[in-house]
Formats: structure tokens, C-alpha cells, sequence
């Protein structure tokens, strides 16, 4: 019971953590800095939110590294994607 | 609180039930299709020097509310599985309802801002912007659908005991399905309404 209690607490932890990052997301996009600063900054935060989503409430912390591995791949091979399309939109050869 | 058993999944060579395992390619085979649209989305916006366009922005009060909803949701199911694993089956219930309603809010606000787009002629064919805001949203939420029919189908087994032994470990599927709604959501959120 004392394991349930506290799970439950770190699921509402983590809810206070995403929902105070993401009003930090909101507040700096108003702040006047720099825009390339801002879309640093509110894109860290929204991979740190997915990552606290992924970690903790689908337990890819607790569960077995295959399942890592699975939620991975598509990360690596979006990479290769983003590589290839970024440079043939940017690089003018 | 009622003592709820179900069915343990068959044992695999990997050790990880099949259904889970399945959802999880699933889920990456999803992240590759949002990925695909996400990066078309920031190339489109790189190439453009007037973003959105003379039709004006979005509104990001909108667009937190229904984060919230969504994060919220996302924590209501999380607390439907625990409930579950300590055989708590009015919670599961409740966690469960709260998190579809949760869901159908999300779907309510959307479109309601759907609604207001369309009454000033806003349209996919408006400009590149507006294609992409309907693209990416309305994709969102065909997959915010989805959910809210699978978490009614995990509840609809709560109230049968032979449905709910056979099947009821499918709860932590449909929640996999649903945190990943609420990460694509996470990243669409900044990207329309916040940069």
C-alpha cells in the first residue's frame, strides 16, 4: 500500500512539474528576448515535459530497455530524416 | 474496494507481453508520421518570412487551456493504472471517466476554436500557415478520438468481471496510447501557438 501511495505522489509531482513548465513555456514566449533564445528555451522545455511523460507515467524508467530501444528508433531515424531535409532546404549548393 | 485479478499476459522470449510490446511499435511507427509532419511544418515556417500572415495568430489562452486538459488527463489515467494494480475498481472507474471527459474537453475547445476560424474564412486553403494549424491539429485530435473510444471500451469492461480478467490489463495500453497524445500535443503546442 505504502509502494501505491507512493506512486501516486510522484504522478502528481510530475503533474506539477508539467504544468509549471509549460506556464514558464507561455511567460517566456511573451518576454521581449531574443526570438532564437525563446524557441531554444520553449522547445528544451517541451522535450523535458515528453521526457517526464515517457519516464514516469509510461514507466520507461521501471521497464525493460528493449522497450527504450523501441521508443528510440524513431528518434534516431527522424534525425537522418531531419538531416537530409534541413540540408537540402538551407544549403543552397 | 474489490479485489480485482486479471489474466497475466503469456510469457515471451523478451520478457515484455506482447500487447505492449505491439503498442510500443505502434507508437514509434506514430512518432515517425508526426515527426514527418512536425519537420515539413518547421522547414515551411523557415522559408516563410511573414508567419503566420496578415490573417493573425492564434489564441495562446486556448491553446494553454487545453495543454492543461490534456496534462491533466494524462495524470488522471496514470492514476486509473495504479488504482488498477491495487485492485481499486470504482477508482479505475472514476480515474477513467474523469480522464474521457478530460478528453472530450480537449476536443469541445478545439472546436470551438475550429468554429471561430471557419466563421472568419479561415480555411486549409487560407495559406501555408492554416494548412498546416488544420493538418497537424486535426490529426491530433482524430488520435484524441481515438483514445476517448478505447478508454471507454477499458471502462465499459470494468462493469464485466469475465471481460475485466481476460482483458482489463489492456488499461496500461490504452494509457501507453493516451501519454503519447499528450506528448504530440506537447510539442504542437509551442509550435502553433507559442513561437
Amino acid at each position: 500500500m505504502n509502494t501505491a501511495a507512493s506512486a501516486v505522489r510522484t504522478y502528481l509531482i510530475i503533474w506539477g512539474w508539467l504544468a509549471g513548465l509549460m506556464l514558464i513555456s507561455v511567460l517566456l514566449s511573451s518576454l521581449p528576448i531574443p526570438r532564437a533564445t525563446v524557441i531554444l528555451l520553449v522547445l528544451a522545455l517541451s522535450s523535458v515535459k515528453a521526457l517526464l511523460v515517457a519516464l514516469y507515467y509510461m514507466h520507461l524508467k521501471m521497464d525493460r530497455r528493449l522497450l527504450i530501444l523501441v521508443a528510440l528508433f524513431p528518434f534516431v531515424l527522424i534525425t537522418l530524416a531531419l538531416g537530409v531535409v534541413f540540408s537540402s532546404a538551407f544549403v543552397r549548393l | 474496494m474489490e479485489a480485482q485479478a486479471h489474466a497475466a499476459p503469456a510469457s515471451t522470449a523478451t520478457g515484455i507481453p506482447n500487447g505492449k510490446l505491439g503498442i510500443w511499435v505502434f507508437l514509434a511507427s506514430e512518432v515517425m508520421f508526426f515527426g514527418g509532419l512536425i519537420a515539413a511544418y518547421i522547414v515551411l515556417r523557415s522559408g516563410h518570412p511573414h508567419w503566420p500572415g496578415p490573417e493573425g495568430h492564434l489564441d495562446a489562452r486556448l491553446g494553454t487551456l487545453n495543454t492543461l486538459v490534456l496534462i491533466c488527463s494524462s495524470t488522471t489515467i496514470v492514476l486509473a493504472l495504479a488504482a488498477a494494480k491495487r485492485g481499486a475498481k470504482a477508482a479505475i472507474r472514476r480515474w477513467l471517466l474523469v480522464t474521457v471527459l478530460l478528453g472530450a474537453t480537449f476536443l469541445v475547445i478545439k472546436g470551438f476554436e475550429y468554429h471561430a476560424k471557419f466563421s472568419h474564412h479561415i480555411l486549409p486553403s487560407t495559406n501555408v500557415f492554416w494548412s498546416c494549424y488544420f493538418v497537424l491539429t486535426g490529426f491530433h485530435a482524430l488520435h484524441v478520438l481515438g483514445g476517448i473510444a478505447f478508454n471507454l471500451v477499458v471502462l465499459a469492461w470494468t462493469f464485466d468481471p469475465v471481460s475485466w480478467s481476460a482483458r482489463g490489463h489492456r488499461l496500461e495500453l490504452a494509457g501507453l496510447y493516451w501519454h503519447f497524445v499528450d506528448i504530440v500535443w506537447i510539442f504542437l503546442f509551442p509550435l502553433l501557438y507559442l513561437l
